[in-house]
C-alpha cells in the first residue's frame, strides 16, 4: 500500500509538468488551431532563464548587495522568467505564427519546429555545451508518512502548478479576455468582425501559454536540477500528445490528460518492467483513442477543416 | 489576392531571367542530358589537372559550394572551375544540338512514350553515375538524396496529397529497416544476431529486393495499426496516434534483444549500390506519381479539400484513406530498407523524433502535393546539409531560417501543387514540332 | 555606377588568377577529429574537441610531428557528427576522401563509432574511437581501434569491487534502455553479479529512456526490492539527478558508478549527495602525478574545468596516434601507403603510457588496461581508491 501510495506521489508531481505545458499547446491548439511545436522549447528556455535569473539573485544576495531569502528569491525568479518567456512567446507568435496564420495549418507547425531548433542551437552557442546546474533555492525537507515519502519540494511544486491551472480556469471562465478566447475557439471567422482582435488573442495566448511554460520550467529545475539546451524536445512531444489527448476546445482537459499521462508512465514503470515503459504506456494511449477519439473533452469534429 | 504589377517592361528591356533563358526555350531535355554528359566526361579526362591549375587540390565536390566557406580565398578557382568544366559544355551543347536533339526526341517519342522516358532515365543516370564516380564522398551524398526523396515523397502523399499530419514515417522506416535487414543478415551473412548463413552470399543481391519489399510490407502493416483507428473520424487524431506509434515502434526495438537492442544492427550487406538505390527511387517516384495522378489521388485530393463533398461524389473515404496511408508506409519502409543497408548499421535511437523534424521540413520546403517539391526539398536540403558543414553549430540556425523564411514567403513551400508529366518533360521543344501549338 | 559590374568581374578574374598563390604549399600531417560538436551530447564534443586542440597546440610549438628526420606540420580536421549515426557516416566519409586525413579520432559514442568504423575500415583509413565500448566498434576491423576499456571488462571490476567493500548479496541496477553504452555495461554487470552471488542476485533491474529526468518510479522499486546497493552505469548528467532524488525517497546504501560518471561537473551537478560514492574510472583526478596531473591542470588552466575521462581518452588516443605516425619511420606522401603503414604502427604499440593508463592494443584493436576505483571524497575530489589490472 505504501509502494502504491508512494508512486501515487510520484506520479502527481511528475504528471504536473506534463499538465503545464500540455495546458500551453492546448491553449495555442484550441483557439488557434495551431500545432505549437517550438513550446518544448519555450519550456527549455524558461528554465534557462530562471537559472539566469535565479544565479544572478543569489550572487547578488551573496555578495550582500542585496540579501534576499531563498523563498524570495524563488517568487522573483518565477515572476521575471514568467514575464520574460511571455515576451519569448509573443514574439515567436509575431514572427512564426502571425505571417502563416491564413497558410495551411502545418506550414505553421514547421516554423514552430524550425524556431523550436534555433531557440535550442542558440542556447548551445549562448550557454555552451557544459551542462548548467539550477541553484537551490530552497532546502530540502522530508517527510516520512508511514512509508510514504514526501518532499517539501514535491508538495510545493504540485500546489505551484495546481495554482496556475486554477488561474487559468479561472481567467478563461470569468474574464472578458477569456470569453475572447472561447469564443475565438469556436469561430474565428466571425468573431473577428464583433470587434474582437484575433491579432491580441493570438499574442496573449501565446503569452499566457509560454508564462505557463516558464513556470514548468523553474520548477522542472527545482525537481531536476540539471538543465541541457535539448530538455525540451522528447519532454515536449509527449505534452503535446497530452493537450490532443484532452480533446480541442477544452483547456482544463489537456491538464487532466497530462497528469494521466504522468500516472500511465509511472504506473507502468511500476506494474512492469520498466524497459517496457513506453511500449506500454503509448500502446495503452493508442487504445483510449481508439475508444475515445476526440479526447476526454474535445468535441467531436465537424467534417470541414482548413487543410 | 496579390496585386499584379501593371507596370510592363519596355520591350528591348526584358527582364534578366527572359534574356538568360530566351536561348534554350527550345532546348530539349535529350540535349541538356547530352550536355551534362558532355561536362562529365570533361571532368573525369580534365577535371583534375584543371582543379590544379586554378589552384585546388582536389576536383571540388559539391560544384565548389563547399570551399566557400571553409576556405573563401580559393572560391573564384571554384567559380572558374564549374564555369569551365561544367557550365561551359553545358551551354554550348544545350544550343549547338538543340536541333538534332529535337529531332531525336522526337524520333524517340514515336517509337513510345515509355522508350523516350526510359532513354532519358537511363541517359539521367549514365551522366549522374559517372559524375559521382570521382569520389566516394560525391557517391555517398548522391545515395542518401535519393533515399530522402523517396521518403520525402512517401511523406508528402500523407500530408500533403490526404492532409493529413502524420508522425509515424520514422516509425515505417525503422520497420522497413530491420525488416529488410533481419532478411538479408539472417539469409546471406554469418551474423552473432541470427547464427550462419542460410544462402549462398550470391544470392544476396538477387534476392535483396524480396527484403526491400518485405521490409515495406511490414511497415504497410504498421500503418494499418494507425489507419484502422485513426480514421474512424477526421481531425488531428492522426497525428497523436501517428506520434504514440513512433515511441511504441522505438521502444519496441529496443526491446527485442534479437534485433540487437539499443546497440542496434550491423554489418548488414552493402547491396545498396548507386545503381539499386536509384532504380528503387526512380522506380518509386514513377509508381508514386501515377498513384497520384490515378483516380485513387484525385480522390485523396478531393478529401482533403472536402470530405463530405467527397462522400457524396461516391468516394469511399475510408478506404482510400487507408490505402494511402499504407502505400505510403511501404515506400518508406523501402526507403528504410536501403537506409540500412548502404549505412550498414541502424539503432532505434536513428529513427526518432529528430528524424521525423528532418523529414517534414524537407517535405514543407519542397512543397506540399508535389512530386517535383518533394524532389526539391530532399535535394536542396540534403546538399544544404553537406555545404553548411563548415559553420558547425550556425549550421542549425541557417537551415532553420531558411525554412522559416520559405514558409512565410511560400507558405506551401517552393513548388507546391505541381503536376509531374515524365512524357511532356522529354518532348521535343522546337515550334515547328509541335504543329501548330501556340 | 555602371562600371561596378566590370569592377567586380574584374576583381572575380584576378581572384581567378590569384587563387593558386592561396594553396597551402608543401605536406602536411591531417588529423580528422569526429565529434558530436551539436546534437544530444554537445559536451562530449566539446571535450574532444578542446583536447585535440590542445594537442595540436603542442605539437605546432614543437615544430609538427618528426617522422623519420623531418617534422611535419599537422592540421587538425574538425568535423560535426550531430551525435547520428548517419551524420558520423558523412563525416567520416568526408574526411577521408575530401580532406584526405591520415588518421580519424572518433566518434566517441558506439552509436555513432560503430558504423563509422565500418567506413573507416573500408577505405583503410586508421581510427580510433577514444570512448566507444561496444565490441562491434573493432570486431573485424584491422583498421579500428579504442582507447577504452570494454564492457565485459568493466562489469566484473565494479561487482568484484561491489563484493568485497560492501559484502552485498542483492544488488539492483538502474540504466538508460536506450543508450547502448549504459545497457550492455549493465548486462555485463548483472552477469558478473550473478555469477558470484548466484541467479536472482540482482534483485532489480530497471531502466528508463534517454532524457528522462524522473526515476522515482523505478527508485521506489528499487528500494521495495531489498537491494543493499545500487550500480548504475550512466552519464553524470543523469547521475545528478538520481542520486539525489534516490536519497530524497529515503535510500540510505551505497550507489556506485562506471567510467561514465567520471567528469568535474558530476560534483557541480550533484553536490554534496554525490560524496562518499564509488566508481571505476580510467584515472584519478585527485592525487594524481606526472603527466596526468600535468594535463589536467593544464586543461583547467586553458578551459576552466577539469577535464571529463572523453577529454583524457581523447588526449591519450591522439598520443598513440602520434606515436604511430612517429614509428613508421617515413612518410611516403602516398596516403593510402602511410595509412597502411600507420595501422601496422598502431597495432605493434606495446606498454603506451597513457595518463589513463598502461595500453596495449589486442589484435582487435582493444587497449588492454587497468580500471581504477575511485572514492568521491567529501571535498569532492576523485580519490585513488584501487587499482584493478586485467
Amino acid at each position: 500500500m505504501t509502494y502504491f501510495l508512494q508512486n501515487v506521489v510520484n506520479a502527481l508531481q511528475w504528471g504536473s509538468f506534463y499538465a503545464l505545458i500540455a495546458l500551453g499547446y492546448s491553449m495555442v491548439y484550441s483557439i488557434l488551431m495551431l500545432f505549437n511545436f517550438a513550446h518544448g522549447d519555450i519550456f527549455m528556455v524558461g528554465a534557462y532563464i530562471g537559472f539566469g535569473v535565479a544565479t544572478l539573485l543569489v550572487a547578488l544576495s551573496a555578495g550582500g548587495a542585496v540579501v534576499l531569502p531563498g523563498w524570495l528569491i524563488l517568487v522573483l525568479t518565477l515572476l521575471i522568467s514568467m514575464f520574460l518567456t511571455a515576451l519569448l512567446g509573443m514574439l515567436v507568435e509575431r514572427v512564426g505564427y502571425r505571417p502563416l496564420r491564413d497558410a495551411p495549418r502545418a506550414s505553421a507547425a514547421i516554423t514552430g519546429l524550425m524556431i523550436g531548433i534555433i531557440l535550442e542551437t542558440g542556447n548551445l552557442w549562448l550557454v555552451g555545451a557544459r551542462r548548467v546546474s539550477f541553484p537551490s533555492l530552497i532546502p530540502t525537507a522530508t517527510y516520512d508518512l508511514g512509508g510514504v515519502i514526501l518532499t517539501n519540494k514535491k508538495i510545493m511544486i504540485v500546489l505551484v502548478a495546481l495554482a496556475f491551472m486554477l488561474a487559468l480556469h479561472f481567467f478563461v471562465r470569468r474574464s472578458k479576455w477569456g470569453m475572447a478566447m472561447r469564443a475565438m475557439a469556436v469561430d474565428y471567422v466571425v468573431v473577428p468582425l464583433m470587434g474582437v482582435s484575433i491579432n491580441a488573442v493570438a499574442r496573449l495566448t501565446f503569452a499566457i501559454g509560454s508564462a505557463l511554460a516558464a513556470v514548468a520550467g523553474i520548477l522542472f529545475s527545482i525537481a531536476y536540477p540539471v538543465l541541457d539546451p535539448y530538455m525540451g524536445i522528447v519532454f515536449g512531444w509527449k505534452a503535446f500528445v497530452a493537450a490532443i489527448l484532452g480533446g480541442r476546445g477544452s483547456i482544463m482537459g489537456a491538464a487532466l490528460a497530462g497528469f494521466l499521462l504522468g500516472f500511465i508512465e509511472i504506473f507502468v514503470a511500476m506494474a512492469f518492467p520498466s524497459t517496457l515503459r513506453d511500449l506500454i504506456a503509448y500502446s495503452i494511449i493508442m487504445i483510449i483513442l481508439v475508444f475515445r477519439p476526440h479526447g476526454f473533452f474535445g468535441e467531436p469534429y465537424s467534417t470541414k477543416l482548413r487543410l | 489576392m496579390r496585386a499584379i504589377s501593371p507596370i510592363t517592361p519596355p520591350a528591348g528591356k526584358r527582364p534578366l531571367r527572359c534574356r538568360i533563358f530566351d536561348p534554350f526555350r527550345e532546348t530539349p531535355l535529350l540535349a541538356w542530358l547530352f550536355g551534362a554528359g558532355l561536362a562529365v566526361l570533361l571532368e573525369h579526362l580534365l577535371g583534375e589537372s584543371f582543379a590544379a591549375l586554378v589552384g585546388l587540390a582536389k576536383v571540388p565536390v559539391l560544384f565548389g559550394l563547399m570551399i566557400i566557406l571553409s576556405k573563401p580565398l580559393l572560391f573564384p578557382g571554384a567559380l572558374l572551375y564549374v564555369a569551365v568544366i561544367y557550365l561551359l559544355p553545358l551551354v554550348t551543347v544545350a544550343l549547338l544540338l538543340a536541333r538534332p536533339a529535337n529531332t531525336a526526341a522526337a524520333a524517340l517519342l514515336r517509337l513510345g512514350p515509355a522508350v523516350s522516358v526510359l532513354f532519358h532515365l537511363a541517359l539521367f543516370y549514365a551522366v549522374l553515375h559517372f559524375w559521382a564516380e570521382i569520389s566516394g564522398y560525391r557517391e555517398m551524398t548522391v545515395k542518401f538524396t535519393l533515399i530522402a526523396v523517396l521518403l520525402t515523397l512517401s511523406l508528402n502523399l500523407i500530408n500533403g496529397y490526404m492532409g493529413e499530419f502524420s508522425c509515424s514515417h520514422p516509425g515505417f522506416m525503422a520497420l522497413g529497416a530491420y525488416g529488410a535487414s533481419i532478411f538479408s543478415l539472417s539469409l546471406f551473412v554469418n551474423d552473432p544476431l541470427f547464427g550462419k548463413a542460410l544462402l549462398p552470399a550470391f544470392l544476396g543481391p538477387w534476392l535483396f529486393p524480396l527484403g526491400l519489399v518485405g521490409g515495406g510490407l511490414l511497415a504497410a502493416l504498421g500503418a494499418l495499426l494507425i489507419a484502422i483507428p485513426s480514421f474512424k473520424t477526421r481531425g488531428d487524431y492522426l497525428a497523436i496516434i501517428s506520434l504514440a506509434f513512433l515511441f511504441i515502434v522505438k521502444s519496441l526495438l529496443e526491446n527485442l534483444p534479437f534485433v540487437g537492442g539499443p546497440r542496434g544492427m550491423g554489418s548488414q550487406p552493402d547491396y545498396a549500390s548507386l545503381p539499386v538505390v536509384f532504380a528503387w527511387t526512380a522506380m518509386g517516384v514513377w509508381i508514386m506519381n501515377n498513384y497520384v495522378r490515378s483516380t485513387l489521388g484525385r480522390s485523396l485530393n478531393a478529401i482533403r479539400d472536402d470530405e463530405a463533398a467527397a462522400e457524396a461524389m461516391s468516394v469511399n473515404t475510408r478506404h482510400t484513406k487507408m490505402t494511402a496511408f499504407m502505400f505510403a508506409a511501404f515506400w518508406a519502409g523501402v526507403a528504410g530498407g536501403l537506409f540500412a543497408h548502404m549505412m550498414r548499421f541502424i539503432n532505434p535511437a536513428t529513427f526518432g523524433v529528430q528524424r521525423l523534424a528532418e523529414m517534414l521540413a524537407m517535405v514543407y520546403f519542397g512543397g506540399l502535393n508535389s512530386v517535383y517539391g518533394s524532389i526539391v526539398g530532399a535535394v536542396s536540403l540534403n546538399l544544404l546539409g553537406e555545404v553548411l558543414r563548415p559553420l558547425e553549430l550556425f549550421k542549425w540556425i541557417f537551415i532553420p531560417l531558411l525554412l522559416i523564411l520559405v514558409m512565410i514567403f511560400r507558405p506551401t513551400g517552393l513548388l507546391a501543387f505541381r503536376d509531374f508529366d515524365a512524357v511532356r518533360l522529354v518532348q521535343p521543344r522546337s515550334r515547328d514540332r509541335q504543329g501548330g501549338a501556340p | 555606377m555602371r562600371k561596378i559590374p566590370y569592377l567586380l568581374l574584374a576583381a572575380l578574374v584576378a581572384g581567378m588568377i590569384c587563387s593558386p598563390l592561396a594553396w597551402s604549399k608543401g605536406k602536411s600531417i591531417k588529423i580528422g577529429i569526429n565529434a558530436p560538436i551539436t546534437g544530444d551530447n554537445p559536451k562530449v564534443g566539446e571535450g574532444t574537441k578542446f583536447a585535440a586542440e590542445m594537442w595540436l597546440a603542442d605539437v605546432t610549438a614543437a615544430g609538427g610531428i618528426e617522422v623519420g628526420g623531418s617534422r611535419y606540420p599537422v592540421q587538425l580536421v574538425i568535423e560535426d557528427n550531430e551525435y547520428k549515426p548517419e551524420s558520423a557516416v558523412k563525416a567520416t566519409t568526408k574526411m577521408i576522401i575530401e580532406d584526405e586525413i591520415l588518421v580519424m579520432v572518433g566518434p566517441q559514442a558506439s552509436s555513432q563509432a560503430v558504423p563509422a568504423g565500418g567506413v573507416a575500415d573500408s577505405y583503410a583509413t586508421p581510427m580510433i574511437s577514444p570512448w566507444s565500448t561496444n565490441p562491434n566498434t573493432t570486431k573485424d576491423r584491422p583498421y579500428v581501434f579504442r582507447g577504452c576499456f570494454l564492457d565485459p571488462f568493466q562489469g566484473p571490476v565494479v561487482a568484484n569491487f561491489i563484493k568485497g567493500e560492501f559484502g552485498a548479496v542483492k544488488a539492483a541496477v538502474l540504466y538508460d534502455v536506450a543508450a547502448d553504452y549504459s545497457k550492455g555495461l549493465a548486462e555485463e554487470f548483472k552477469k558478473a553479479w550473478e555469477g558470484i552471488n548466484g541467479p536472482g542476485s540482482v534483485a532489480a533491474f530497471e531502466s528508463f529512456t534517454t532524457k528522462d529526468t524522473d526515476f522515482s518510479s523505478q527508485l521506489t522499486k528499487i528500494k521495495n526490492s531489498g537491494a543493499e546497493v545500487i550500480f548504475t552505469p550512466q552519464y553524470y548528467s543523469e547521475v545528478a539527478l538520481i542520486v539525489p532524488q534516490a536519497r530524497e525517497l529515503g535510500w540510505d546504501k551505497p550507489i556506485v558508478g562506471s567510467d561514465s560518471w567520471g567528469s568535474a561537473d558530476l560534483i557541480k551537478l550533484c553536490g554534496p549527495a554525490c560524496f562518499g560514492l564509488y566508481f571505476s574510472t580510467h584515472y584519478a583526478a585527485a592525487g594524481a602525478a606526472g603527466p596526468t596531473r600535468e594535463f589536467i591542470d593544464r586543461y583547467q588552466a586553458k578551459y576552466g574545468y577539469v577535464p571529463d575521462d572523453v577529454a583524457a581518452l581523447t588526449w591519450d588516443s591522439l598520443r598513440i596516434v602520434q606515436a604511430a605516425i612517429e614509428q613508421t619511420g617515413k612518410l611516403s606522401g602516398k596516403i593510402e601507403n602511410d595509412r597502411a603503414a600507420v595501422r601496422d604502427a598502431m597495432a605493434k604499440i606495446r606498454e603506451f603510457e597513457g595518463i589513463t593508463g598502461k595500453m596495449t592494443f589486442t589484435e582487435e584493436g582493444d587497449p588492454s588496461k587497468c580500471a581504477v576505483i575511485v572514492r568521491i571524497t567529501d571535498q569532492g575530489e576523485f580519490a585513488f581508491h584501487k587499482s584493478v589490472c586485467p
